[in-house]
């Protein structure tokens, strides 16, 4: 027992001191989670408005694909940028392997389904009255999109946190495609099984603590705004 | 002059023919109520009007721009935010400057009989009050066709009113209500009785 707390002990210490190793991790989770998401975002809230307003041949598997990759393996999307980013691989020549872009693109392709399908579920669920308000009222194609995209807020920041929270948690695709380099590609999952690994408990469970105050951070955001979004309907 | 007119209407909803209306003119300032029982398209005919629904076979011509024409729905939507941002909506999409589309909102509302509604948020409001913030973010932007549906449903006898003197002061604008049963009696100048195309083809 003296051990977890002596652990607890110095664990709080680094964070509190800004222990440079640790913050070093801390700050490249969040920029490589933040770009994955970002682009994430930009590829896939396109795919949900059309999921959304539109039918086509195909729309249903499209939606029933995506649903299912929602629970994909994070070692599993490792292993398929592995391939795609190895040296003989078709991406190969990029040489991106082991750098901090293989995992942003790994992390995108982690966050895509998340921002699809509860994108789609924002969108697809709004009232049918909201286009016509807006487009009875002279708002152009722009300010229609706006207005579409503004009342289904609640539900797309949902989208945007549950893909960070995935994306700065996930060991996977940080490990596979980033090796856990130093001052390179180590972000906070890597960092805490590395060190963990090494026997610096205390290290690691600093680490964790930040990975688990993350994901706390994100699960309350996301219970706040369900709150609200039951509020204003 | 004629603001909008059509000729030999049907729409169609999953093979269901659900409104059928001949020839129809109507004039700008002319007020007029779409009467009718349940099912005989009174909401269609002002979907139609306002552009929101395509109309197989039969056309319609407006002598207006898009932009003029607007409707109210029997239950209308208010986006998310206070009542000023709703009824500012209209004036926004059309560039007007930030402080007259909030001092020709304020006005609307006061017109209304809901100037205290400024202020508020839209969650929250009953649904009479909800009404009339449509009504006010459609006035604002002094349409030349104004369709209401059922318009003044749920609003107080004090509210009818005065939307009642509102809606007869609007000059140019044609005004055409879906049930106009609420208000007083001469304030339309005639009513196109709709019958259900059930009753068409059974009579």
């Amino acid at each position: 027992m003296d051990f977890l707390f002596e652990g607890l002990r110095e664990a709080v210490r680094l964070i509190a001191s800004g222990d440079p190793q640790v913050i070093d991790a801390a700050g490249r989770t969040l920029s490589i989670s933040l770009s994955a998401v970002f682009l994430a975002m930009l590829l896939g809230l396109p795919v949900a408005a059309c999921l959304a307003r539109r039918r086509f041949v195909g729309h249903r598997l499209l939606l029933i694909l995506f649903r299912s990759l929602l629970g994909v393996p994070t070692v599993f999307l490792g292993l398929l940028c592995f391939g795609l980013f190895a040296r003989r691989g078709p991406l190969g020549p990029l040489d991106l392997l082991y750098t901090p872009s293989a995992i942003v693109f790994g992390e995108t392709l982690l966050a895509l389904p998340i921002v699809v399908a509860l994108a789609h579920g924002a969108l697809a669920s709004l009232d049918p009255r909201i286009p016509e308000t807006a487009r009875t009222l002279g708002a152009g194609p722009f300010r229609r999109l706006l207005t579409y995209l503004s009342e289904a807020r609640t539900g797309l920041i949902l989208a945007v946190l549950t893909a960070f929270a995935r994306c700065s948690t996930e060991l996977g695709i940080a490990m596979m495609v980033g090796g856990n380099l130093k001052d390179r590609t180590r972000t906070l999952s890597t960092a805490t099984a590395l060190e963990t690994g090494k026997g610096e408990f205390a290290v690691g469970l600093a680490m964790g603590g930040l990975l688990l105050l993350l994901a706390a951070g994100m699960t309350l955001l996301v219970a706040l705004l369900g709150k609200e979004d039951q509020k204003n309907t | 002059m004629t603001i909008v007119s059509t000729h030999n209407l049907a729409v169609s909803r999953n093979g269901t023919p659900i409104l059928v209306v001949d020839d129809l003119e109507i004039d700008s300032g002319e007020r007029v109520g779409i009467g009718g029982g349940n099912g005989s398209g009174k909401t269609t005919l002002l979907r139609v009007m306002a552009g929101l629904e395509k109309t197989r076979p039969g056309r319609i011509r407006w002598n207006c721009t898009p932009e003029q024409v607007t409707v109210v729905h029997q239950h209308p939507w208010l986006f998310r935010g206070s009542v000023l941002s709703n009824v500012e909506f209209g004036l926004a999409a059309r560039r007007v400057s930030r402080t007259a589309r909030r001092r020709q909102s304020i006005e609307w509302l006061e017109r209304l009989g809901g100037s205290y509604l400024v202020g508020r948020d839209v969650n929250g409001l009953s649904a009479g009050e909800r009404r009339r913030v449509a009504l006010a973010r459609a006035l604002a932007i002094e349409p030349r066709l104004l369709l209401l549906d059922e318009p003044l449903a749920e609003i107080d006898e004090p509210g009818i009113e005065s939307i009642g003197s509102v809606l007869a002061r609007l000059g140019d604008t044609a005004i055409v209500i879906a049930s106009p049963t609420d208000l007083p009696e001469g304030f339309v100048e005639r009513t196109i009785q709709l019958v259900a195309p059930r009753e068409l083809r059974n009579p």
